[in-house]
């Protein structure tokens, strides 16, 4: 393990798949739990819209019912996951040695930023509640957290799109890296709101076969998906000093920017530069990774220059795609498939695109589960829409028993 | 190893007082006022009328026709900003290596007139069919430093950070880090917030607005005003800038952030997040209080803001608090979210520069609670070395910004 190397030594996620990352593990290769939305206080869809929602905790199970009355469901998605990942770490840690926070969310609240608006246009801007407020800022969540687990040393919130949550990732470990903290809780968050799926209904991103194939010939959009994966970051010393084992070492990582991608063209110039930039930064050739967690969605052209640009610089490599699974959660995506692939690299195994449609030629793309070699790299990707480009390489710590540490969270 | 030192070599602002530094500069050292009866939103059913509206912007100026209708106020905003900057600096990306050109750009409410925009458009037609297919891509708030990045060709990181009104501080401080770590060499770093009928509509709701104007540090304070605008600056690598045979306008010694971990929308009555991020910047910036000649407060006017910023002040300078101006932007701007810290970041460089303290204008009558020299009504001339720029923020977000006069050594 290189000392200088941030490491990851707790995980924790909520999605459509469960709660918590053995729950996660277990049931990742089940068939996707899809769901729908429909109603909310001031908007209803004319039809309910398919998607992956991650309604498999009870907030109040889990966090209490004190102060839960005032929270939206973004924050209690991300106070819920905080409370079953990371807990005892800030219960057990002084007022200065506490974990800072950073979130990544392309939304935010949005469903509260809709609604403080909607109500405001159908009951006047003299009947709004002045509590609600203070959930339209998008670092809301954030703050929540920190006030819950009265963290001081560091509350941000990155908002880069699709990206948010592996840029997230990204600005704990430089802020470790700039020695300014040890730990930091980070990831991304996403919720399922009504004026973010009437933006993609209306942009046409969404599948209207309510099918979700990444890397697939026949692919028509995607199927919207909400979730929280965090994670604790840390520098190698902490981890050791505490006699925390890590589950994996974020050995490098880049983002970059295609000024070319805009509004459906995607060009991959950009990507091939991130994910050599990338393994750059790991001290690793494209040779060395093992397997990569693509960002593919189901949006064919998007899927399409991935595609190429892993081919480009990757050549067979085995390539899955997370999304498949637990649908396009936008900044919590890139977390999520961090997630999942802690627990493929844990159990020696990738989890690949479900059997049952046909993909890209191009592409190793894996198909229903392959064995994996444990103790090597793994590629996180993340590529939007709007240009942002973000890859992450993540290394199994193969002597390290992955730990398991949330083994009361399948009851949730 | 010797750090990377970090250097500003271009400003841009966008504000209710003047667009353009020149235009912004000579406004403020006269004391003028951004905030005045607002004609962008019907107030009829407001307490407070007034607010700052930038009303000279003109984004043909700074952006093509057809791709003004692609974007969000904020986007034109920072585009106009960051041209603004890249202009000052002198600096032709077609020579840069595209990919360490990053930006990174802070906001509190994103492009909020999209949403409200589509929203409004769903009433009035009691459809949805009726938002326009190409306006929700641009509520995102990722598009804001995409935009900007687009604009320029640039290929670095694009990065946004959306922790509220200290937003600005916050990605000035993260652009400083992407060139210490060796991640870029020159980052387009700012703010933007256009004005909003959401800020504007929760601010009145909590009580928390002026209905005249702001009056920092005053007893008779009685709130802030909801305001726009944006700012941005050019940061490089010293030794790029040097190289290039740049201008350099200031340095920036170092930054800090934190949290009170209090409440949502009101700051710890103790100051505990904004004396931690004080600190951690002086640290940061390998300076002790002594250093210190000027403060440019976060000052928005409400009660509750200006007396803990003075505790902040009295606890992180101790007695050295007595000798240092502590002026308020705001007074003049108004709270323009997430770009403030960022246009006081600009108003700090172009102080260092002239030598000149900005004043806290509409100081009307001294508080024994806020017993600091605020530099009331008019500016004042000084030769000014390093200055702390401090801003704060809904979630309990704190930050402090040090920024010194180039010296070159």
């Amino acid at each position: 393990m290189n000392m200088n190397k941030p490491v990851i030594t707790a995980a924790s996620q909520i999605s459509s798949i469960g709660a918590g990352v053995d729950c996660l593990a277990a049931n990742l290769g089940a068939a996707p739990r899809m769901g729908s939305a429909g109603k909310y206080d001031f908007h209803e869809f004319s039809e309910p819209i398919p998607c992956f929602k991650a309604d498999t905790f009870d907030p109040e199970q889990v966090l209490g019912k004190k102060g839960l009355r005032t929270k939206d469901w973004a924050t209690k998605l991300l106070l819920a996951t905080m409370e079953l990942g990371f807990k005892a770490q800030f219960e057990a840690s002084s007022q200065d040695d506490k974990p800072g926070i950073c979130v990544g969310t392309a939304f935010g609240s949005v469903q509260s930023i809709g609604d403080f608006l909607s109500d405001s246009i159908v009951n006047g801007v003299n009947a709004v509640n002045p509590q609600a407020f203070a959930n339209t800022v998008i670092n809301s969540p954030t703050g929540n957290a920190n006030i819950r687990y009265e963290s001081r040393t560091l509350s941000t919130t990155v908002s880069t799109g699709f990206n948010a949550g592996a840029d997230a990732l990204i600005y704990a470990c430089d802020y470790i890296r700039r020695g300014y903290l040890n730990r930091i809780v980070a990831g991304g968050l996403e919720e399922i709101s009504y004026y973010a799926l009437l933006g993609m209904l209306r942009s046409g991103v969404l599948s209207p076969t309510s099918r979700i194939l990444p890397f697939g010939t026949l692919a028509d959009g995607f199927v919207a998906g909400e979730g929280c994966a965090m994670f604790m970051v840390e520098s190698a010393e902490s981890a050791a000093a505490g006699s925390r084992t890590p589950l994996a070492e974020i050995s490098g990582y880049a983002s970059a920017f295609e000024p070319s991608t805009f509004a459906g063209k995607f060009c991959g110039e950009s990507a091939r530069h991130c994910m050599k930039a990338a393994c750059d930064d790991a001290g690793i050739r494209p040779a060395d990774v093992g397997f990569i967690a693509s960002g593919a969605n189901g949006i064919r052209n998007a899927d399409a220059m991935e595609a190429q640009a892993i081919r480009d610089v990757f050549g067979d490599t085995p390539v899955t795609a997370y999304k498949a699974r637990f649908g396009e959660c936008y900044g919590a995506s890139a977390p999520l498939s961090v997630a999942c692939a802690l627990a493929d690299m844990n159990a020696g195994r990738i989890t690949g695109v479900p059997e049952g449609y046909e993909t890209i030629d191009a592409l190793n793309c894996v198909r229903g589960t392959a064995a994996w070699k444990r103790g090597g790299f793994v590629m996180v990707n993340s590529f939007s829409c709007d240009g942002n480009c973000t890859t992450i390489v993540i290394k199994d710590i193969h002597e390290a028993a992955y730990n398991r540490q949330h083994t009361k969270l399948q009851s949730y | 190893m010797t750090e990377i030192r970090t250097v500003i070599t271009g400003l841009g602002i966008v504000s209710p007082i003047g667009t353009g530094v020149e235009a912004f500069w000579n406004a403020a050292v006269k004391g003028t006022c951004g905030v005045r009866p607002l004609t962008c939103i019907d107030t009829t059913d407001f307490k407070t009328k007034t607010g700052g509206e930038v009303r000279d912007f003109d984004a043909a100026a700074y952006i093509a026709p057809e791709k003004i209708k692609t974007m969000g106020r904020s986007s034109q905003f920072a585009i106009a900003a960051a041209k603004m900057a890249v202009s000052q600096a002198g600096i032709e990306f077609t020579k840069e290596n595209p990919y360490r050109v990053a930006v990174c750009i802070g906001t509190t409410m994103g492009e909020p007139q999209i949403l409200e925009q589509g929203i409004k458009a769903k009433y009035t037609a009691s459809s949805a069919d009726a938002i326009p297919a190409d306006l929700p891509r641009q509520y995102p708030c990722a598009v804001i430093p995409a935009n900007v990045a687009r604009e320029f060709g640039v290929r670095g990181p694009s990065v946004i950070i959306p922790t509220a009104c200290a937003a600005g501080n916050y990605a000035i401080g993260y652009a400083c880090d992407l060139i210490k770590l060796g991640r870029a060499d020159v980052v387009i770093a700012g703010g933007s917030d256009p004005f909003s009928s959401i800020a504007f509509t929760g601010f009145n709701r909590l009580l928390a607005t002026t209905d005249t104007v702001p009056r920092p540090f005053s007893k008779n304070r009685d709130g802030m005003a909801v305001s726009e605008g944006a700012g941005v600056l050019i940061i490089e690598n010293m030794e790029h800038a040097k190289k290039r045979g740049a201008n350099i306008l200031a340095e920036i010694l170092g930054y800090g952030i934190a949290c009170d971990a209090y409440k949502m929308t009101i700051p710890d009555p103790s100051g505990s997040g904004g004396i931690r991020a004080m600190r951690q910047a002086l640290r940061n910036a390998s300076i002790t209080p002594d250093a210190v000649d000027y403060i440019n407060a976060h000052g928005t006017g409400t009660k509750e803001n200006d007396k803990v910023e003075t505790l902040i002040a009295k606890d992180v300078l101790g007695e050295r608090v007595k000798s240092i101006a502590m002026s308020s932007t705001k007074s003049m701007i108004g709270h323009t979210m997430g770009a403030a810290s960022a246009i006081e970041a600009c108003a700090c460089v172009l102080m260092l520069m002239h030598g000149i303290m900005l004043p806290t204008i509409n100081y009307e009558e001294p508080d024994p609670e806020c017993d600091i020299d605020c530099v009331p009504n008019s500016p004042r001339e000084v030769n000014l070395n390093i200055v702390v720029s401090n801003a704060y923020a809904f979630a309990g977000n704190c930050s402090s910004l040090v920024l010194a006069k180039f010296t070159g050594s």
